[in-house]
């Protein structure tokens, strides 16, 4: 992984860290130095205790005067890290180093004469009033392990080492948290990168497909749309390599047709061949361009209300002259006028091509049946069949691919490039119905189509 | 020598027009056309040693073309020239390791068919028949009967291996260039990107196989090819 400023993990990190730290932080802060109340119940316990320490430092005075009574409190603070110190009643300090610090409380003792109670820099800190020989009193403030400091520690070091501790396991949490958040963005887009360099096969991994969360959902949209993606150009990439090589069987006859019309002996033939090969090359050329059209959805195809039955009935009157040179019968047989949503030319060249097919498969002498029925509420259905010698089983899939010829069909004395099938299929699919096709018995093939009306 | 006035090729292409094209172009040429339109029927007819030349195209139905050169190479050496797609060097490579002589893709300009099956014809049917016997160490190379033999083991070359290998010997221990092996067998120059002659090449010394364990034929990087001589080979 490599980070940038920019980068969505650095900074989903560092905000995360960045609230735990804060939040610590304040919470320490209101801990420390807000204003604290100590609670009553302690007062005995901490007067005593402040009194205990305050008659030794009174009993060091009268002693041996002030210095041994610095001594005494100097080596308390040291020994104990609390600070204190001992004043006169008027509020001159006496002993101690940070005298100054109590003052307040020292001011308040001397007026009320009675002990004070504070909480300051998170220690609990007590005034109070000590009688001294010849009735002459003192006031005794210190600080007293309690309170929230005396929970983290007196020591400095043993503080920073604790706030490290904190420091490192709110930044562990926070990079282990960043890293689920935004490992699996990263390891998309590497996916997505890829896809874009052509790597068409490339798919997101199943572990963050199968996360429960939005990024799951992100994945498997995104696997989703990878296969479209790849089948829509593998399949455009096949047609293309399907089409150079059709190509290449009228561009080699043309060729040697033109040769043989520049030698001048073979009379009309090469002539004749050239004629019926550009022909075959303008149709597959329209059939292509037709193929486009109906392919990319990027042209918004007009779609009204079309008389099915006339459409089909018109295509039948055209193919009987056709079917008249092999003694082919086309019968059409439809109740009533069918109505569907659609495109007239393009139904009119799916049925077509369909129609056409049967009556060039059929065998010579037979008929070919076409026939419109209502299905129910939703479905019109269109079957054309004919008396051929049907498809092998195995192929019956595969008609409805561009130029696939089932291999008996492939003398081109039958004519046809290879891509009748391929648009009905196309559009009929863009009408939103579907086309199939089945062998029937004796011998035949049958095409059935359904178009929602 | 051969007698007959015409040369029979034999053409194995499932599009019947273009055949009868072909038949019609090729017959003004001297040549006499048989055609074919499936595999299995092809190679029955190149095996019936009617035809001087197989001209064949590699995208049959059924049983491909690569099958039928497959099988034909197995038991005859008759030149083949095969027809490809432009654009797929695969099956021409393929085409060629197996035993194809030369290939045209297609569509391709029917003059340049008759060029190459002639100079394939000039070359392997016509010269050096009846001369004496090539010798050089192991290798002999009887051109009247058209056998190879090394170490006196019989060999089987196709007719442009034969000739290729019978153009070393003559020259031997000198380099003959890539252009001159391609001009010489195949009658036509040296196309860019062209690795027929080094597919051949390659086939030829599989086939004449090591010798004390060095290779009978040098490549010269850029120039062309070269057949060893050795004193001490018996």
């Amino acid at each position: 992984m490599k980070f940038t400023i920019q980068s969505l993990f650095l900074k989903i990190f560092f905000w995360f860290w960045a609230t735990a730290i804060v939040t610590g932080i304040a919470l320490v802060i209101t801990f420390i130095f807000g204003p604290g109340r100590v609670p009553s119940r302690w007062h005995s316990t901490l007067t005593d205790t402040a009194r205990f320490s305050g008659l030794i430092v009174l009993a060091k005075l009268e002693q041996g005067g002030v210095p041994t009574a610095s001594s005494s409190i100097e080596s308390f603070e040291h020994d104990t890290q609390l600070r204190a110190c001992l004043f006169e009643l008027s509020g001159n300090p006496v002993a101690g180093k940070s005298c100054e610090t109590f003052a307040d409380m020292r001011s308040r003792a001397s007026i009320s004469r009675s002990t004070q109670f504070g909480v300051k820099y998170g220690l609990v800190r007590v005034a109070l009033v000590l009688h001294g020989r010849g009735a002459h009193d003192y006031i005794y403030a210190t600080e007293l392990p309690a309170g929230p400091r005396a929970a983290f520690g007196m020591n400095r070091a043993e503080v920073a080492l604790r706030l490290l501790v904190a420091f490192s396991v709110s930044g562990v949490i926070c990079y282990l948290l960043t890293i689920y958040l935004t490992g699996p963005i990263l390891r998309l887009r590497e996916v997505a990168q890829q896809l874009a360099q052509g790597k068409l096969s490339t798919r997101a991994t199943p572990i963050i497909e199968r996360r429960g969360d939005e990024l799951g959902a992100l994945a498997r949209d995104f696997n989703t749309m990878a296969d479209h993606i790849q089948e829509l150009i593998s399949t455009q990439r096949q047609l293309i390599l399907d089409i150079s090589h059709e190509l290449r069987s009228p561009l080699a006859r043309l060729n040697v047709a033109l040769d043989l019309a520049k030698e001048g002996k073979a009379g009309n033939l090469p002539f004749d061949r050239m004629e019926s090969d550009l022909t075959r090359l303008d149709e597959m050329i329209g059939r292509l361009l037709m193929i486009a059209k109906v392919d990319t959805a990027s042209m918004p195809v007009e779609m009204k209300s079309v008389d099915l039955t006339e459409i089909v009935g018109q295509i039948v009157d055209d193919a009987r002259f056709e079917a008249q040179k092999r003694d082919v019968v086309v019968v059409i047989e439809a109740r009533e006028h069918y109505h569907v949503r659609g495109n007239a030319e393009l139904l009119h060249s799916a049925i077509e091509n369909i129609v056409r097919n049967a009556v060039r498969y059929t065998s010579v002498g037979t008929s070919v049946e076409v026939s419109l029925k209502r299905e129910d509420n939703s479905q019109l259905s269109i079957e054309i069949r004919d008396h051929g010698n049907g498809v092998p089983d195995n192929e019956l899939g595969r008609i409805f691919q561009p130029f696939h010829r089932v291999a008996e069909a492939r003398d081109r004395e039958s004519g046809g490039v290879g891509l009748g099938l391929a648009i009905a299929d196309r559009i009929v699919r863009l009408h939103g119905g579907f086309i199939r096709a089945e062998n029937i018995q004796p011998s035949g093939l049958k095409i059935l189509i359904e178009i929602p009306s | 020598m051969r007698s007959m006035p015409m040369d029979r090729v034999l053409i194995i292409d499932d599009d019947a027009e273009l055949c009868e094209l072909l038949a019609a172009r090729m017959s003004g040429e001297g040549f006499d056309i048989e055609a074919v339109q499936d595999g299995n029927r092809g190679l029955e007819r190149a095996l019936s040693c009617e035809h001087s030349l197989v001209v064949l195209d590699l995208m049959l139905p059924g049983m491909g073309g690569l099958d039928v050169l497959r099988q034909l190479r197995t038991q005859s050496p008759i030149p083949v020239l095969v027809l490809t797609a432009r654009g797929e060097d695969v099956d021409r490579i393929v085409g060629l390791e197996i035993g194809a002589d030369d290939y045209l893709s297609k569509p391709f300009n029917p003059r340049e068919l008759i060029a190459r099956i002639r100079a394939i014809l000039r070359r392997t049917i016509r010269v050096a028949a009846g001369t004496n016997p090539l010798v050089v160490g192991d290798i002999r190379l009887d051109r009247a009967s058209r056998e190879a033999r090394v170490q006196s083991r019989l060999i089987s070359l196709t007719s442009v291996e034969f000739a290729l290998l019978e153009m070393l010997m003559q020259r031997a221990g000198q380099i003959v260039t890539r252009e001159e092996l391609t001009e010489g067998v195949l009658g036509r120059k040296l196309g860019p990107f062209d690795r027929v002659i080094d597919v051949h090449m390659s086939n030829i010394r599989k086939k004449l196989g090591m010798n004390q364990e060095l290779e009978r034929i040098k490549a010269i990087r850029g120039s062309g090819y070269l057949l060893v001589v050795r004193a001490e080979t018996k």
